[in-house]
Parts: structure tokens; C-alpha cells; sequence
């Protein structure tokens, strides 16, 4: 992390602007510009160089996308449907309020492991693998701020975290309309002649115990959960040695995250609540994000509405995990020798 | 005054062991180099010399420990430094899964060109570096001497003033090394700065300007290629057609001067020219049948 290039670059840059401030210069016009560009080394067919361009960073971002894509990590997604397939034919013997729960519980809970394992296994290889294969240097040796670079390879992994996900609930919906489907046909056929009214309600309960419209906001926190795992990742890898011991980090990670909270809980009540627990576990917390508040889908599945409150905390704890990641990643890339 | 297109000063660069900071590896040691715009300059010397780190510093890819680096009058830690300049890594690998059009329109995006232009831009170059016919094809499946190929073209996707190739010939069989030499040349005679590393002395010979030869990192020989190899008390004749009895001649005059004949031999071809001509042959006849 020493002589870290970008920041003595940036500050370069401060210091060429305030001089320019004080020597009472005008800022230059973008036609002054582009001829400074041509006259002192900018190309000829590209245009101006800009701090930041959220152009560059798609480009990075849909050329991780395209990485991940054609590894065959989607394989990932077929496991899921055969798992899918085989839990629904299997759970054809029970009652139907079972065999909708046990599906939901099993189709969440794999959604939920599933873009786990991709989050952390596409996301270990990326900058190992760009740095032995010198694409890092092909790319940051053109006008690339390594920030932008973080922030690309990033957003493709969220990019493919959102297509998987999307792709797994549309499936787990799909199959879970279908069972429902062939219950209320199966219950019609076996109440023929039965009143109106009572049909309408047993229609009505089967309708309710199949598909409930809280999985949506469970679906979403599995998914910024994800997102987390991946930004904690690529902050791993930026100073891991090789993919396993990212690999291997991280699956310490995980299982510590999910027993923070109750780890937590027990040290309070030994240690009570001064300023230096406080800074302890916060420390703690960033180091192990508490995974198992991320785990909504539980109370979902057992019929407990998740309140709007929350989700939204919910939700905001995973972006802001997120976000201090991604940008601890870039601190440390931004000093990385390569 | 015009701004070099590369300038080197007081560059030193210590890699610190991880758990002995004090026994650091000194990579290159008080490093001076101009190199002006047009020029091909050769950075020349063996394997851990600290040419490859000269490079990445010159690239901003690492940092120096003293000293600084300059490209056309920008300090190279700026990454708008980097709009002049197109890199070759050794060995490029590049992304396997992209096709040479992809992986072309990727660096081409990087580099701010859009739509229309970059699509020229991509045409170009594939034809410059003669993989039109394999722009579909992904790079999984490019030979070595291919790689090398459309790593020149990413490097000058962006028509940047100084071109910097890290071992631009390394692996490469001699048809491809020659291809890559003629494109270097091509790109001096459009003015475009060459700035190279190479531990194949008799290439350098053929292509550079000025050449720098690095030992143990530090700059032991610098200047213009004629002067640093011309041997200064002897002179070379080259004669076609000449008869054996003009040669006598010529034998005989020089023994009546003060000079000395210090060698009279049949001129040779290259080892290289003979086996790019017989490829060649080869290849045309199995064309042939």
C-alpha cells in the first residue's frame, strides 16, 4: 500500500488546477482542450480524456459479464432446475400446504446458497486470474483509472448475480404456479357437486398456501446478500495470494456471518455495552457481515409478513456492505504494484 | 523546445521483501533516459536487467521508489498519460473468450471510441496486422505469433504517439517474428515512437534508433545504434561481381599501405533470410499440388 501511484496522481492533478487558480488562469475551453490533447500526446481518433466515464466502466463491467457467461457458470442454473424438478415430483405424495411449503423452503434456501457460492466462486478468480494473464496491464496501461476497473468488474459479477437470481425465481414461480395448477384442478375434480361458496374458499386456501407476494422482498435481500458476498470477495482477492485462499476466507466468512448475531447476543450479556465492546463487535461486524439477518425468507416461508421497516433496513445494511467493499477493494488496487 | 515522448529521470526502484524490508532488490538504479519523438528505441539487456520494470514505471503500472517519468511532457502517474500511449505486454494472454473483433472493440471502448469510428478503427487494424480472415475466431484458438499480432493492434487502437512493446517477438517463430518487425518499422515511418525491450540483439540491430543497455539496473551503454557498434579503425568494402584478379589488386594496394587486410571472405546471407526463403518455397509448392 505504499506509494500508492493514483493518489499521487490525483493529487498532481490538484495541485496543476489550484495552480492554475492561483496564477488567476481561466479553465481552458474544450476546443483549447482538445488541441492541448493533440499537441502534447492525446490520439488523434479518441475522444478527450475524461476523470470518469461511466462508458469505460460499461465496457469492463459487460466484458466480466461476458467472462462469466462463456466460463459456463450457468451450469449453476440447470443444478437448480433438475433440483427443482426432483423436489416437486418427489413432494407429489404429500398434502398440498406441505408440499407448497417444503418447495418454497427448498427453492428459497437453494436461490439463497446457490448465488452465494456464485457470488464468491466467479467473483475469486477475476483479478488473480487478469493479473497472471497481464490483461491488467493491457488495460490499465490505457487511459483505465483502477477505480473504474474495481467498479467494473464488480457490476458485471452484480450483473450476472441479477440474471441468475431473476432466472432461479422465475423458475421456483413457475413450477409453484404449475403444482397449484394441478391442485386446484385435482380439488375441483374431487368436489364436483359440492356448493359454490365452499369451493370458492378451499380454492381460496390453496391459492394463499402456495404463492405469497412477501417472497418478492426475501428474493431481493437474498440477492443483496449476494452482492455483498461478491464486494466482500474482490476486497479479499485484491491482496490474496491465490483463488483458494480467497476461496477459503471466504468460507470462513460465511459460516462466522451466520453465527455473528448469536456470538454477538452472548458477549453482551457477558461484557455489557461499554464504548470498547461497542468498537469491538463494530469491528467485528465489518470484518463479518451478519449474514443471518439477511436470512428474511424463513418467516417468509413460515407465513410471517415481513414488515416494509425491515426490508428496508435490510436492504440499506446490504448496499451499504456493498458499497465500504467495493470501495476498500479500490483502496487497496489503487496502491496494488503490479 | 519539444517535449520528449519519453523522459527518465533519476529513476531508482527497490522491491522490498515482505518480512525484511532492509533487504530490498534493486530493480533499476539511477535511470536517465530522453527518448524524442519518432525515434525506435531499444531497451536492451539480459533477463532481470529491469527492463520490464522500466516499462510499468514509464506505464504508471508501478510506482518508483525515486525519480520520475514523463510521456510527451505529462507525468506518467497521470492516467490521462496514458491517451499517447499503446502497451504490448510479454506474452500477452488477453481474454480467451473474446473473438479478435470482441477483444479489438473492448480496448477500443476503453479508449473512448464509439459506433461508426471504432468499427473503422477495428477494419484497420485487423488488416494492418492480417488477421481479417481470423476476427471471428476466439482467441483460444490464435497461435502465438496471431496473439502477438492483435496485441499490436489493441495497443494502437486508440493511433496513440508512443507505442511501448515489452519483448514484442518473445515465442514467436521467425514468419511472425519478421511480420512484427515490418509492422514496427511501418509504424516508424507514420513518425510513431517506438519504445522496446528485447534481449534478441540481432533484431534490435535491424529496427532501432538509439538503443539503452541495461545491467543489474543500471544503464551501462546509451546512444545512437551506428555509433555504439561502428568499430572505428576499420572499414568494410562490400564488391558483387568483383573478378579474382581485382581482388589481388585491391589486396595489393593495401599491402603496399600502411593499412592491414584483416579478412577476405565470400559475403553470406542470413540465417534467418534462408529460412524464410525456403518456407516459402515450401509453402508455395505444397500450394501447388
Amino acid at each position: 500500500m505504499a506509494n500508492p501511484i493514483a493518489w499521487r496522481a490525483d493529487l498532481l492533478r490538484l495541485r496543476q488546477v489550484s495552480a492554475r487558480h492561483e496564477n488567476h488562469e481561466p479553465e481552458m475551453t474544450n476546443i483549447e482542450n482538445a488541441s492541448t490533447l493533440q499537441s502534447i500526446g492525446g490520439s488523434t481518433v479518441a475522444r478527450p480524456h475524461r476523470d470518469f466515464s461511466f462508458s469505460r466502466i460499461l465496457a469492463i463491467t459487460l466484458n466480466t459479464l461476458t467472462e462469466l457467461t462463456r466460463l459456463k457458470v450457468f451450469y449453476v442454473l440447470l443444478v437448480f432446475a433438475v433440483l427443482l424438478i426432483g423436489s416437486s415430483v418427489f413432494m407429489a405424495q404429500f398434502s398440498f400446504q406441505q408440499e407448497f411449503q417444503i418447495l418454497k423452503d427448498v427453492s428459497l434456501g437453494a436461490i439463497s446458497i446457490f448465488t452465494s457460492l456464485l457470488a464468491i466462486v466467479a467473483t475469486a478468480r477475476l483479478l488473480p486470474q487478469d493479473i497472471e494473464d497481464r490483461t491488467v496491464y493491457t488495460i490499465l496501461a490505457k487511459p483505465v483509472p483502477r477505480f473504474e476497473y474495481i467498479v467494473g468488474k464488480i457490476a458485471g459479477v452484480l450483473l450476472l448475480l441479477a440474471i441468475s437470481t431473476l432466472v432461479m425465481s422465475a423458475a421456483f414461480v413457475l413450477v409453484l404456479y404449475l403444482r397449484e395448477q394441478a391442485v386446484i384442478h385435482a380439488a375441483l375434480t374431487q368436489m364436483s357437486g359440492t356448493p359454490p361458496e365452499q369451493i370458492a374458499e378451499v380454492l381460496a386456501t390453496i391459492r394463499s398456501s402456495a404463492f405469497n407476494i412477501d417472497i418478492v422482498p426475501g428474493i431481493i435481500i437474498i440477492y443483496l446478500k449476494a452482492c455483498l458476498l461478491a464486494a466482500l470477495t474482490l476486497f479479499v482477492s485484491t491482496f490474496a495470494t491465490t483463488n483458494i485462499f480467497t476461496i477459503v476466507v471466504m468460507a470462513f466468512v460465511y459460516f462466522i456471518g451466520h453465527l455473528q448475531a448469536t456470538a454477538r447476543e452472548y458477549w453482551l450479556q457477558e461484557h455489557g455495552s461499554g464504548l470498547l465492546t461497542r468498537v469491538f463487535l463494530a469491528i467485528v461486524a465489518l470484518l463479518f457481515p451478519d449474514l443471518q439477518a439477511f436470512n428474511l425468507v424463513d418467516d417468509i416461508v413460515a407465513g410471517t409478513a415481513v414488515s416494509l421497516a425491515v426490508f428496508a433496513k435490510t436492504a440499506l445494511l446490504g448496499v451499504f456492505y456493498t458499497t465500504i467493499y467495493t470501495l476498500l477493494a479500490a483502496f487497496v488496487f489503487y496502491g496494488k504494484e503490479l | 523546445m519539444t517535449n520528449p515522448a519519453v523522459a527518465v529521470n533519476g529513476l531508482t526502484k527497490i522491491f522490498s521483501a515482505p518480512l525484511h524490508p532492509a533487504r530490498g532488490i534493486v530493480a533499476v538504479k539511477e535511470l536517465n533516459l530522453r527518448i524524442e519523438p519518432g525515434e525506435v528505441f531499444g531497451l536492451l539487456g539480459p533477463n532481470g536487467s529491469g527492463k520490464s520494470t522500466t516499462l510499468k514505471i514509464i506505464l504508471g503500472l508501478v510506482s518508483p521508489t525515486h525519480g520520475h517519468t514523463e510521456i510527451f511532457g505529462r507525468d506518467s502517474r497521470l492516467v490521462e498519460s496514458r491517451e499517447a500511449v499503446g502497451f504490448l505486454p510479454e506474452n500477452p494472454y488477453f481474454y480467451k473468450y473474446l473473438t479478435g473483433e470482441e477483444t479489438l472493440r473492448f480496448f477500443g471502448r476503453l479508449c473512448g471510441l464509439h459506433g461508426g469510428r471504432l468499427k473503422e478503427r477495428i477494419n484497420e487494424l485487423l488488416e494492418l496486422v492480417g488477421l481479417s480472415k481470423a476476427r471471428k475466431r476466439r482467441l483460444g484458438t490464435y497461435s502465438k505469433g496471431m496473439l502477438q499480432r492483435i496485441g499490436l493492434a489493441q495497443a494502437l487502437i486508440h493511433e496513440p504517439r508512443l507505442v511501448v512493446l515489452d519483448e514484442p517477438t518473445a515465442g514467436v517463430d521467425p514468419v511472425g517474428s519478421r511480420e512484427i518487425r515490418d509492422l514496427i518499422l511501418d509504424l516508424k515511418r507514420r513518425g510513431i515512437t517506438v519504445l522496446l525491450s528485447s534481449h534478441l540483439l540481432a533484431q534490435a540491430q535491424e529496427i532501432c534508433d538509439r538503443v539503452g543497455i541495461l545491467a543489474d539496473g543500471v544503464l551501462v551503454r546509451e546512444g545512437h545504434l551506428q555509433e555504439l557498434i561502428a568499430i572505428e579503425n576499420q572499414t568494410e568494402l562490400v564488391i558483387a561481381d568483383a573478378s579474382p584478379q581485382l581482388i589481388n589488386e585491391v589486396e595489393s594496394v593495401i599491402n603496399r599501405s600502411k593499412a592491414k587486410l584483416i579478412e577476405n571472405r565470400k559475403s553470406t546471407t542470413t540465417l534467418e533470410r534462408l529460412f524464410l526463403e525456403a518456407t516459402r518455397n515450401d509453402n508455395s509448392k505444397s500450394k501447388e499440388k
